[in-house]
């Protein structure tokens, strides 16, 4: 018994896509250089994203998140490489070198690969089946407890945050002002939050409780994500490509 | 569970040593391992040997190491691990969705919205290690950069902080430890001698470290500029990041401020305290974050720490030397930071709610408890 | 089946003060009994002692006995208890359990928490969200309803389990007239489909329309009990901190004043 997704490949199993996510990128940092990343890249990632529908959303996270770190990486590689010897140009008192611009490269390349595997993956599974899929396989409900809540408890704190300052705008508090006195106006926001959150866990845990949230042994789920025996071959099978690879790597083949 | 507390103690002392022996025969294999292997960066020159840059990221695998053999044991012997699972009872589980949410967001802020050299990304983490214990805490630590990193949908995702989960995890795993020996237990009202010592220490501790810092942000040129990126706090407009990242600012300058009124106003000897578990927890969480950064990302993550690993680099240091350095300067004034904090909320809190966690009792002054 | 407080008495822990002092109640199979008092009165801690959340989950020291259908229930675990006598809070939103996306995995958490074979759990949460007259907002988000909703959410939950009686503690105080109209007329239907409920309650126009009996609560001890017509309209309410209904306090301005008046019942 499962839920329709929009595709095909949102349909599989949550584990599935994690599997891929996980060995990808752990196969895109162990491989390193510029080929087997992007290779990596363009089968695992675009591909996919192409047969989901999400390629468009992908690309744009991917960018929004790459962003940053990528800037950092180029300058502080292409100017700073110890030991680059080919100068490529000078600006003012720091000179680009064509060793700090590989290097640059391989570490874009590589951030490319991790950032679309954990982008499709995220695009395309929802928080909760992944945590009923695990659950079905025995993950403790207790953990699983933990995880889906705070999934739910993440939007939610930063969504009460955000009418809190709301509110407070309403009132007058200036959000805009100078630096001083926007710091001055956030901490009365963040204590209660914070505060009143923490003073929740009592009749939260009360709760819980009251619905035999203590019984320990086992639970019926009540419905969980479909698995078939081709999605289980393919995720033995992406592991023990990974394993190859490290092997590969070690004996200095690749 | 009817055993005798001497009988329960007495197979403890085994399972903690099995987990010492699995821990030591980790470290071992760890640091033989690592030795030989080769590293998929390789630039030609100035590259230390992996091995001996990533001890504490061996040391921190072992521990974890140490730790399962440790419950195994327990497992096989009394077939539960209730000394593990009773630091998890039903406040523990509801506090900690609460903790991950104040790691992601906050850490999140600040990271997108401030670039400056810190990351307030474990206040969650060290509220439960310290509340809960030292398990519970290193879940938290976990989840929240599994979560984080893997699950949580943007605006509150980063692609990169997975890699880091083992941080997270020791630094909850030493909270907890603090916590239990009673670290973060109010003093107040000390002897002048006490406070003086306490001070001496703690002050001593903070004007080393900021003087690292300010050598570090003098060896750029130029840019010492701490506004944020204009318009990089609004991500799918969300003004509450550039909010908090200028909370950050304020923590800091707040916390320095608030250490010394404990200190001199409430003779809050735990200030001390507070400052000494800071270091101690940022520092060991530098160095194993150090190779883990220099070996996957090069060193950079786009947060505003990524100024310091620019210095270094520019003093001439190599990938693994900048790192360790820019860790050396942002982790404990991070984690100063974050333990104040926690130390606040945890003083806010009422002596009856504190008490009914599982740590509970070492975190309420030993007046109140009397 | 009936729920027994016999000779309670109760402290926090941490405190001297006993917050229940020798308090005894019995609710009868599917009677609805209405809890009244000022603040601080033991409303609270009465509820929590009666499904058994005071001394298991909260500590303290508790004295007498809680007994189900003559049984004390001293050594049972919370968990067994719930599935006997359910409590509802009144906060709406911190009764949510926080991992269920729709209403109807929210209502099955508690079920399923017990243990029952999921056919079952599908079983009970139909029937549940029926007699509380929520079946079409099985598919909403828990969280994106109104304070009314969400409460009836938290009861079809506690409902689900199978209890023969429901504690609620101040179960209106937190909502809109709308919501409290919803929550009344839901807990009217239980009632009247025979679940023994005990409601602790200052809106005692709410009690009046509901309850048989009313239990007056002041300073720890139970200082008056009895039918709730009778209850409702003593004038000894307002020293015990209890306002009195609607009803009974127009009648008292209407005699105040002089006019004679006979208002219907």
């Amino acid at each position: 018994m499962g839920r329709p997704g929009p595709s095909a490949y949102h349909r599989l199993n949550p584990l599935t896509k994690l599997v891929v996510a996980l060995t990808t990128t752990a196969a895109a940092v162990i491989l390193g250089g510029v080929f087997w990343p992007l290779m990596i890249v363009f089968v695992f990632v675009l591909v996919p994203a192409v047969a989901a529908r999400v390629l468009a959303q992908l690309l744009r996270f991917m960018l929004i998140f790459s962003l940053p770190i990528a800037i950092s990486a180029l300058l502080i590689n292409v100017f700073f490489y110890p030991g680059g010897q080919t100068v490529l140009f000078g600006l003012g008192p720091v000179t680009a070198t064509a060793e700090g611009l590989s290097f640059a490269i391989e570490i874009l390349c590589r951030i490319a690969a991790i950032s679309g595997a954990v982008t499709l993956f995220y695009l395309t599974t929802k928080p909760s089946e992944l945590v009923l899929d695990l659950e079905r396989r025995g993950v403790p409900p207790r953990l699983a407890f933990v995880t889906n809540a705070s999934v739910q408890t993440v939007p939610a704190m930063a969504e009460r945050a955000q009418q809190i300052i709301a509110a407070q705008r309403a009132r007058g508090l200036d959000t805009e002002g100078s630096a001083w006195k926007r710091v001055k106006g956030i901490l009365p926001i963040v204590g209660p939050v914070m505060l009143g959150s923490i003073s929740e866990v009592e009749e939260r845990s009360m709760t819980l409780e009251a619905r035999a949230f203590t019984r320990p042994g086992r639970r019926d789920l009540l419905w969980s994500p479909r698995d078939t025996t081709l999605e289980r071959l393919a995720r033995y099978l992406l592991l023990l490509g990974l394993v190859g690879v490290i092997g590969a790597k070690a004996a200095g083949l690749v | 569970m009817t055993a005798t507390t001497g009988q329960l103690s007495g197979n403890r002392w085994l399972w903690v040593f099995g987990g010492l022996i699995a821990f030591a025969i980790a470290t071992v294999i760890g640091v033989v391992a690592l030795g030989t292997f080769d590293t998929p960066i390789d630039p030609d020159v100035g590259y230390s040997i992996p091995g001996a840059n990533s001890f504490a990221l061996v040391f921190a695998i072992a521990a974890i190491v140490g730790i399962v053999v440790y419950a195994l044991m327990e497992y096989l012997q009394t077939r539960r691990i209730s000394s593990i699972t009773s630091q998890f009872d039903t406040r523990t589980l509801v506090l900690m969705p609460i903790a991950i949410a104040f790691n992601i967001i906050l850490g999140q802020a600040v990271g997108t919205a401030l670039k400056i050299p810190i990351y307030l990304d474990s206040i969650g983490t060290i509220l439960v290690g310290a509340l809960a214990g030292p398990i519970p805490g290193a879940i938290t630590g976990l989840l929240s950069n599994m979560l984080w990193g893997y699950v949580v949908p943007p605006p509150f995702h980063n692609d990169y902080i997975g890699a880091f989960a083992i941080v997270a995890a020791v630094i909850g795993l030493l909270a907890g430890i603090f916590g239990r020996m009673g670290w973060l237990r109010p003093r107040p009202n000390r002897g002048l001698t006490e406070l003086a010592v306490g001070a001496a220490i703690a002050v001593g501790l903070i004007v080393g470290l900021a003087y690292l810092a300010f050598l570090g942000y003098a060896a750029i040129l130029g840019s010492t500029d701490l506004t944020p990126v204009p318009g990089q706090g609004d991500v799918f407009g969300v003004p509450l990041f550039t909010l908090l990242g200028y909370l950050a600012l304020l923590l800091v300058g707040g916390t320095a401020v608030g250490l010394v009124l404990l200190l001199v106003v409430r003779r809050d000897l735990t200030a001390a305290y507070v400052v000494v578990a800071g270091v101690i927890t940022g520092i060991i969480a530098a160095a194993i974050s150090a190779p883990i950064s220099a070996n996957v990302f090069g060193g950079v993550t786009g947060a505003g720490t990524d100024f310091l690993v620019l210095a270094f680099r520019q003093a001439g240091a190599d990938i693994s030397a900048a790192t360790l350095g820019q860790g050396l300067i942002s982790d404990p004034i991070d984690k100063v930071v974050t333990f104040f904090v926690v130390y606040l909320i945890l003083s806010a809190m009422a002596v009856r709610t504190k008490a009914r966690f599982p740590q509970g009792e070492d975190l309420v002054s030993a007046e109140a408890s009397a | 089946m009936t729920l027994t407080l016999e000779s309670i008495t109760y402290r926090y822990a941490g405190t001297g003060r006993a917050s229940l002092s020798d308090v005894s109640l019995e609710l009868a199979d599917g009677e609805v009994v209405g809890v009244v008092g000022g603040n601080e009165a033991g409303k609270t801690t009465l509820c929590l002692v009666a499904s058994g959340l005071a001394p298991r989950s909260i500590g303290g020291t508790l004295t007498g006995r809680v007994l189900i259908d003559g049984q004390p229930t001293t050594d049972r675990p919370m968990h067994e208890l719930a599935a006997n006598v359910g409590i509802c809070f009144q906060n709406p939103a911190t009764q949510l359990s926080q991992v269920a996306d729709t209403v109807f995995e929210e209502v099955a958490f508690g079920p399923l928490n017990l243990g029952l074979a999921r056919g079952e759990v599908i079983r009970r949460v139909t029937e549940s969200l029926a007699a509380i007259g929520i079946t079409e907002l099985g598919e909403r988000d828990p969280r994106r309803l109104s304070g009314g909703q969400m409460q009836l959410v938290a009861v079809a939950g506690l409902l689900a389990m199978g209890p023969r009686h429901l504690v609620l503690d101040e179960p209106v105080a937190q909502l809109d007239p709308e919501g409290r109209a919803l929550v009344a007329e839901a807990l009217r239907k239980l009632a009247a489909a025979g679940t023994g409920l005990l409601i602790t309650e200052h809106d005692t126009d709410l009690l009046a329309g509901l309850c048989s009996r009313v239990v007056v609560v002041d300073r720890g001890k139970v200082v008056a009990s009895g039918p709730a017509a009778d209850m409702l309209a003593d004038p000894r309410l307002d020293d015990w901190g209890v306002e009195p209904p609607a009803r009974v306090r127009l009648q008292r301005a209407l005699a105040a004043a002089g006019v004679r008046s006979e208002l219907p019942q």
